[in-house]
């Protein structure tokens, strides 16, 4: 039976920072949809549903040699599971502990062909605590490392920051992710089309889902921390070197790079060749056509800690046509 | 009287049978001990009951015993009922009247995977822990590193097997209490089978491998080259040929001798439009049952590696095959609801 796959939504942020609040008004909200959803702590979501199933995070790495080749085999496990029931839902939501890396999370759509099968990561959501982002940027990577996954941003609880206070959470959300789009919310109150079936992860909305993406440039932070980086190039790619450049790329600095997407004018093709990318595991598929008299410029997208901008647009430039 | 594929008749029809569609999943089937019922565990909740007998009339459809799907189900070892798990955390022993008794009740778990031995004892598995029940007594075994995911008994029934990321843990389920034992593989295992001659534990992994201990020397083995997660293994009544799924023909790794160790494993039957979703060796004789994610189901002869087809496909995936103890039929589930019991006397 051809099913349509189901979107699954990500909510990630930092402990207190308004996921279950989020969740909440998810499932009590009068959309006509019926959402499964998958949290950590049974019991802590106030709404009654019997499509909430409660997971253990448990990562596993793959056996095929790739250290950050992590997923979430519960994951797996409970959308085969979720496929057994009669009762059929719009969406599934997971919800991502408060120190959780989302690469499992991601990652997992990427690695399990039945998981592929049957459903389509839709979006990373994730919510940010205007008021404690700061300190809990101090307390470790995860509060960056969701901001650098993330596809949609709820900068949370503004009604207990000031606006200088805002402005300033937002510049350093913008210096880890420029991509992602920034929404202000109080008590979590967001309009829900602007963060479910949002299409983040879909190669044919790469373009028009990202309004930042053709604007090059990047910012001069420190290296080490997470930021955001684009490239370009004006004249073809190789399509054989830039696999291997590419390859390599992930191969060594996968750890390093949490999402990457490009859009290339690939030597000779008449249609753009799009990917994305979480860590080393990679999508990628032909997109639109170039229009005839269109400038065929090739354009990825980095987010991801110690990037060199300058060596990564020499490895592009490499795999360029002479 | 004997299964005979060479027979003209298994060319001209299709075996008679019982066929009914319902309105949900099948996830799981099973004859009961005596052989007189087969029940399906589907995705409303439901334990459907009916007579093996084809012919004799159709009992009606009783109400949902789990809150969700059910996920699992055996026959009962102690009666001539059934034991179902679901995904709302009861483990249930099901009367042959259809009426439910719970054993476990695990709220906000899911009670997966279920194992009974002849001995009476049930084994079942929810989130990290195993259960097992006997004489009404339920204990508990684990946590495991992980959500197991597969679970079986040992041939005589002293012990249990579980896999989870990692390998595989055995218990003694004894009196004497001993220390589990451990299996170590790396990676997430998704699927056990303990072979009926007690000496060998198979897992598939979530990387398409098969792993196999050799319990006597602790050393294991792997098989590779299968081009998706290998869910279903079925090992002979003689414990000499190991069927897997997730192949487009019967394959069966030979156990006999010296073991399957640079040797190919033994492929037959027609290619199915898919891959193999379901593997169910005969309970006595040399036959295989094999269900395809397309919807055929074949009959191989392991001997003559003669095969017949028993359902055409017609697109969904077989999600449940299980013999009869007499090893004369055949219950067939598919995840569009289709219920088939086949009476493969010619």
């Amino acid at each position: 039976m051809a099913q349509a796959q189901v979107p699954v939504t990500v909510l990630t942020g930092y402990l207190g920072a308004g996921k279950t609040t989020l969740l909440n008004r998810i499932l009590s909200e009068q959309h006509g949809k019926k959402y499964a959803v998958i949290v950590n702590e049974f019991g802590e979501l106030g709404v009654d549903n019997d499509l909430v199933v409660n997971a253990d995070e448990e990562v596993f790495e793959m056996n095929n040699g790739c250290i950050c080749c992590t997923v979430r085999g519960d994951l797996i496990r409970i959308i085969e599971g979720l496929m057994k029931r009669k009762d059929k839902f719009d969406g599934i939501l997971v919800e991502t502990t408060g120190l959780a890396d989302p690469g499992p999370v991601a990652q997992t759509f990427f690695t399990d062909d039945e998981v592929k099968a049957r459903t389509r990561l839709d979006a990373i959501v994730t919510v940010v605590d205007a008021k404690h982002f700061f300190g809990q940027l101090g307390q470790g990577t995860e509060a960056e490392e969701q901001v650098a996954f993330a596809d949609v941003i709820l900068l949370n609880k503004t009604d207990l920051a000031s606006e200088d206070e805002l402005k300033k959470v937002e510049d350093r959300i913008r210096s880890i992710n420029r991509y992602a789009r920034v929404i202000r919310t109080q008590k979590s109150q967001v309009e829900l089309d602007a963060i479910l079936d949002k299409g983040a992860f879909d190669l044919k909305r790469i373009l028009e889902f990202e309004p930042d993406f053709l604007h090059s440039g990047h910012s001069h932070d420190h290296e080490e921390e997470v930021r955001s980086v684009s490239i370009t190039a004006d004249r073809p790619v190789d399509p054989d070197r830039f696999q291997k450049w590419m390859g390599a790329l992930l191969q060594l600095r996968g750890p390093d790079i949490f999402r990457s997407k490009g859009i290339l004018a690939i030597d000779g093709a008449p249609r753009r060749y799009v990917y994305q990318g979480v860590h080393m595991m990679m999508d990628s598929d032909w997109g639109t056509p170039w229009k005839d008299g269109e400038k065929r410029t090739s354009k990825l997208v980095f987010i991801g800690r110690n990037l060199d901008v300058e060596n990564l647009q020499r490895g592009l430039d490499d795999c360029l046509k002479s | 009287m004997k299964l005979d594929l060479a027979n003209p008749a298994w060319l001209q029809t299709l075996p008679p049978g019982r066929s009914l569609g319902v309105d949900a999943p099948a996830a799981a089937c099973a004859f009961s001990t005596d052989g007189s019922r087969v029940a399906f565990g589907l995705g409303d909740g439901r334990v459907r009951i009916l007579p093996a007998d084809i012919a004799a009339p159709e009992t009606p459809a009783a109400e949902p015993l789990h809150g969700g799907a059910v996920l699992a189900l055996v026959a009962d070892p102690a009666g001539d009922g059934f034991v179902s798990g679901g995904d709302d955390g009861r483990l249930l022993r099901v009367a042959a009247d259809g009426t439910a008794s719970e054993l476990v009740n695990q709220k906000g778990r899911w009670v997966e995977h279920l194992a009974a031995h002849r001995s009476g004892a049930i084994a079942a598995s929810a989130s990290k822990t195993a259960f097992v029940v006997k004489d009404g007594e339920v204990r508990e075994f684990g946590p495991h590193p992980s959500t197991v995911a597969g679970i079986d008994f040992s041939k005589d029934g002293s012990r249990i097997a579980c896999a989870h990321y990692g390998g595989v843990t055995v218990w003694s389920i004894g009196n004497v209490v001993l220390p589990p034992r451990r299996f170590a593989w790396r990676g997430s295992h998704v699927a056990l089978k303990w072979s009926t001659d007690g000496k060998f534990i198979a897992t598939g992994t979530q990387e398409n491998d098969i792993h196999v201990w050799r319990m006597a020397q602790a050393t294991d083995m792997r098989m590779q080259g299968y081009p998706a997660k290998v869910k279903s293994l079925s090992w002979t009544a003689d414990a000499r040929f190991l069927f897997t799924s997730a192949q487009p023909v019967f394959t069966a790794w030979p156990f006999a001798g010296k073991g399957p160790e640079g040797k190919p494993p033994l492929q037959f039957g027609d290619e199915g439009a898919g891959l193999m979703s379901v593997v169910a060796a005969h309970p006595s004789a040399e036959f295989v049952a094999g269900g395809y994610d397309s919807g055929e189901l074949q009959l191989g002869d392991l001997k003559t590696r003669r095969s017949v087809v028993l359902r055409m496909s017609d697109g969904a995936a077989i999600t449940c095959l299980a013999w009869s103890p007499d090893g004369w039929k055949l219950a067939v589930g598919t995840d569009a609801g289709a219920l088939q019991v086949l009476d493969l006397k010619r």
